[in-house]
């Protein structure tokens, strides 16, 4: 709980180092791109976009992989790479999640694993969860963790969620976690998904409490459109 | 000591709330004025704590500021190291809260006092910012509710709701206070003819509205068991009065609502009290930071200096030692910290400086919180806005507090936040729900699934957290505490890292106390019919608050928060003999020396103190300039 990191909120991974690509991701993201030709009419219109993106593979596959995962569109989850220009995420959080889950699993098949599931762009994202359900509990509950991370901004161990998950009463606590740094607090879904924001991160406007937050009258109304309609 | 030596005219412990509203009214008036604070300074900017906050794994009141509490591998940092300590909520768990090696108070009674507090410049900025007045009847206790009763434990207080009034209405303007005066007058509170409060009240929370309507038709069956005395047909919810901007006041912007009034306001739209010490600093009062008074010096009766102790912010070490000289000294270092300054001074009075009446310590109070939680029929959209908007005050006053101890309902908008799975045992929502969901497991309650705890992931799972986050609610009762004399602040056998015993505290909760909590649930139980609400109040196992009390004959499993009121360690009162301050909050023994903040309530009623020590302090200021001149003759 003391373990602070000492990076600062806009300090973003440089995005040539998400770039680098070994040959396997190489030769997955080429099946990937392959795969998504072939059934683009039936996939998630925000697929192509980000197959389109010139981005990594590997990246590519992370995303479709949050977005199955999470219930959230990838129009949210990255909003650079979604759109007839592409943009700048200053917050890039993406990059942040991947590269942290790169170096904090503790084994590395089983995100391999996920990825090759979201890999296959045959899958819908129902598919996707019912395959990552099917899979063995490393890359089962690693799943867990990757939502968690985009919910709240926190990782939890994929070991602890499946300790705690097969044997509750061992927990007397609260599950060790580590929020991975400011901006992965304010950028947690879950507040967006419950029609609130972040406590203590808020851009709204005096007043706004006092109503509805999707009254499309009110100052905050018709907020940013969380789920792809795919997906909702 | 001669080689760090300060001389003024007024010496300040403490730049929290009392500290600096009295700096900063006697620098206005061209008095000399030196502030010791035990912490650091006042930051430029908020960053640093703004980071510290989003980066911290449990968002506790003091989860912004300094000190650290666990160390770099997670492990508690032994108070006994560390320069200028405090109680930590992450230190108040069954196998802690008795354990002077990780919890700051060294803690010896039947139940754990649970509200905690900070050292720094500004003091109290982690507060609520709710600014509601005591009711008249809570200056009279005895009087109005105490005639042949020899054990009642209220004593009046030796002045009235009228006298404090117009320090009310200052300590208004200076915090900034949104309000309706015309919706604030119940239990007999009245103002100054054409009175308003310096900004329109906060608008009310969805939830604030819903609790409204479902409160609007009540029947007298339903609610004779409050002992009123009249029948009660129906419950307002009314805006608080809060030290919260709903319009720009003095240089501060408008409330945005982040939702983050404890423990920390992003935007400073909630009054701090670092405002009130910048400003002091600005009319020329100085403030000394990382210094901490060790000891209060007395010739004959009078107190002649202060020694303190300086420190190495960074690594604690102490560094050297001060004396500050001045004509008149105040003491203003909360309900706590006060009565160890006060103990720790023995050299010539074994029993501690200002304490011929053997009353200084004793007396601690809180407004201990049942917390209640439950599910709505429908969203109401929690975690958003000030963390509280509203409350019902009109069941504070009453004939049953011959009896019972009041209570006021307080609004939670923050969801289940600071209760969840019993106190937040297995940490505060959105978090332990998400958990639950996404996990497949029910610490929350809201996941259980007739077989097994549902693992949800996409649509499935934004659909359910979307609307069980949606419905939650929250419902605090704070309630009045009676005075005891055994619940107590004295001095540790432990010290901390400048080697000053550490405070030992001994606190329980009386029956009449316990009596207030029935009634609070009676009412709980009345409030969620009426809202057709799902209650999910649950009392975490080895809960060291827990609390069991008797409803209709069945006993009924609570547990209770503490608010962070600290109060009664030193009260006001006409007779030396029962109390250490008399009604302008000079000591009794010392007539140079002033002991402000909530210390000197000799009753608490059911209001936040905040409002009511800042007032005293305004109403302090007048007697220190009346009787400067003299002093220093």
């Amino acid at each position: 709980m003391g373990h602070r990191r000492k990076r600062n909120a806009g300090d973003a991974e440089p995005r040539s180092q998400v770039g680098k690509i070994s040959r396997r991701t190489m030769v997955a993201g080429a099946v990937a791109t392959t795969a998504v030709a072939a059934v683009l009419p039936l996939s998630d219109w925000a697929y192509a976009q980000v197959a389109d993106s010139n981005s990594n593979p590997d990246m590519m596959s992370f995303l479709l992989l949050s977005q199955a995962l999470t219930g959230v569109s990838i129009k949210t989850l990255a909003p650079e790479l979604v759109g007839s220009v592409p943009g700048i995420d200053p917050i890039n959080i993406k990059d942040t999640y991947f590269k942290w889950i790169k170096e904090h699993a503790a084994e590395t098949a089983p995100f391999r694993k996920l990825l090759q599931i979201a890999g296959d762009s045959r899958l819908s994202s129902k598919d996707i969860i019912a395959k990552v359900n099917g899979s063995d509990d490393d890359t089962k509950f690693l799943a867990r963790s990757i939502v968690l991370l985009w919910y709240l901004g926190s990782w939890y161990e994929p070991a602890d969620l499946k300790k705690f998950h097969d044997s509750p009463k061992l927990l007397n606590g609260p599950i060790p976690s580590k929020v991975v740094e400011a901006k992965a607090y304010t950028q947690g879904l879950v507040w967006q998904i419950a029609g609130a924001h972040p406590m203590g991160y808020s851009n709204l406007q005096f007043g706004y409490w006092s109503r509805d937050p999707h009254d499309p009258n009110g100052p905050n109304g018709n907020p940013l459109p969380l789920f792809s309609p795919s997906e909702s | 000591m001669a080689e760090n030596s300060t001389a003024c005219d007024v010496a300040i412990v403490g730049s929290g709330f009392a500290g600096s509203f009295i700096a900063n009214e006697l620098s206005k008036k061209g008095v000399k004025v030196v502030i010791l604070e035990a912490g650091p300074r006042v930051k430029p900017n908020f960053n640093d704590y703004m980071k510290s906050f989003y980066e911290a794994s449990s968002k506790v009141p003091e989860s912004p500021y300094p000190p650290a509490v666990f160390d770099s591998k997670g492990n508690v940092i032994d108070p006994a190291t560390v320069a200028v300590g405090r109680p930590s909520s992450l230190t108040l768990g069954a196998s802690s809260w008795k354990d002077p090696k990780k919890a700051y108070l060294d803690q010896t009674g039947k139940r754990p006092f649970k509200s905690t507090y900070e050292r720094l410049a500004g003091g109290t900025s982690h507060w609520m910012g709710l600014t509601p007045r005591l009711v008249p009847n809570d200056f009279r206790m005895k009087t109005t509710y105490g005639q042949g009763q020899s054990s009642f434990p209220f004593p009046d207080w030796p002045i009235d709701y009228e006298t404090i009034r117009p320090y009310y209405e200052k300590a208004e303007a200076e915090l900034g206070v949104a309000a309706d005066v015309d919706e604030q007058r119940f239990c007999s509170i009245s103002f100054s003819a054409n009175y308003a409060y310096p900004m329109p009240r906060i608008p009310q929370s969805l939830f604030d509205q819903r609790v409204g309507q479902a409160l609007a038709h009540l029947t007298d069956d339903e609610t004779k068991f409050l002992g009123m005395g009249a029948p009660v047909t129906q419950l307002r919810v009314r805006s608080l009065p809060s030290a919260r901007n709903s319009q720009p006041y003095r240089n501060r912007r408008a409330c945005a609502g982040n939702t983050n009034c404890i423990p920390i306001c992003p935007i400073q739209a909630k009054y701090d009290p670092t405002i009130t010490l910048n400003e002091a600093m600005n009319g020329g009062a100085r403030l000394i930071t990382n210094a901490v008074a060790s000891e209060i010096l007395l010739q004959n009766d009078r107190v002649s200096g202060i020694n303190y102790i300086t420190y190495d912010p960074k690594s604690g070490a102490k560094t050297g030692t001060g004396l500050l000289k001045a004509t008149v000294y105040v003491i203003a270092a909360n309900g706590i910290e006060t009565p160890r300054l006060l103990l720790m001074s023995k050299r010539q009075k074994p029993n501690g400086v200002a304490n011929s009446s053997d009353m200084v310590g004793r007396h601690l109070m809180d407004h201990p919180q049942y917390l209640t939680w439950g599910l709505l029929p429908q969203p109401v959209f929690p975690y958003r806005g000030p963390l509280v908007t509203s409350a019902i005050g009109d069941l504070c006053d009453g004939p049953f507090r011959s009896q019972r101890a009041a209570f006021r309902i307080s609004l939670g908008n923050e969801g289940w936040n600071s209760v969840v799975g019993g106190n937040a045992k297995f940490g505060s929502d959105p978090n332990v729900t998400t958990l639950d969901f996404v996990n497949g497991m029910n610490f929350s309650g809201l996941n259980s699934k007739a077989v097994s705890p549902a693992a949800l992931f996409g649509a499935d799972l934004t659909g359910a957290l979307g609307d069980l986050i949606s419905r939650q609610f929250r419902i605090a009762f704070p309630i009045e505490q009676s005075p005891n004399r055994d619940n107590r602040v004295t001095l540790s056998s432990v010290s901390d890292g400048l080697g000053l015993p550490r405070p030992q505290i001994a606190y329980d909760i009386s029956d009449y106390t316990q009596r207030g909590f029935v009634a609070a649930v009676r009412m709980r139980k009345l409030i969620f019919k009426k809202l057709g609400a799902t209650d999910f109040t649950a009392r975490a196992d080895n809960d060291p608050a827990g609390l069991d009390v008797m409803i209709d004959g069945r006993p009924e499993p609570l547990t209770y928060g503490g608010a962070g009121h600290v109060m009664g360690t030193y009260r006001m009162g006409a007779d030396p003999k029962t109390s250490v301050v008399d009604s302008w909050q000079r000591s009794h023994d010392h007539p140079n020396l002033y002991l402000v903040g909530s210390g000197t309530f000799p009753t608490v009623g059911t209001a936040n103190p905040t409002l009511t020590l800042s007032a005293l302090a305004l109403r302090t200021v007048e007697d220190i300039v009346l009787k400067l001149p003299s002093q220093k003759g």
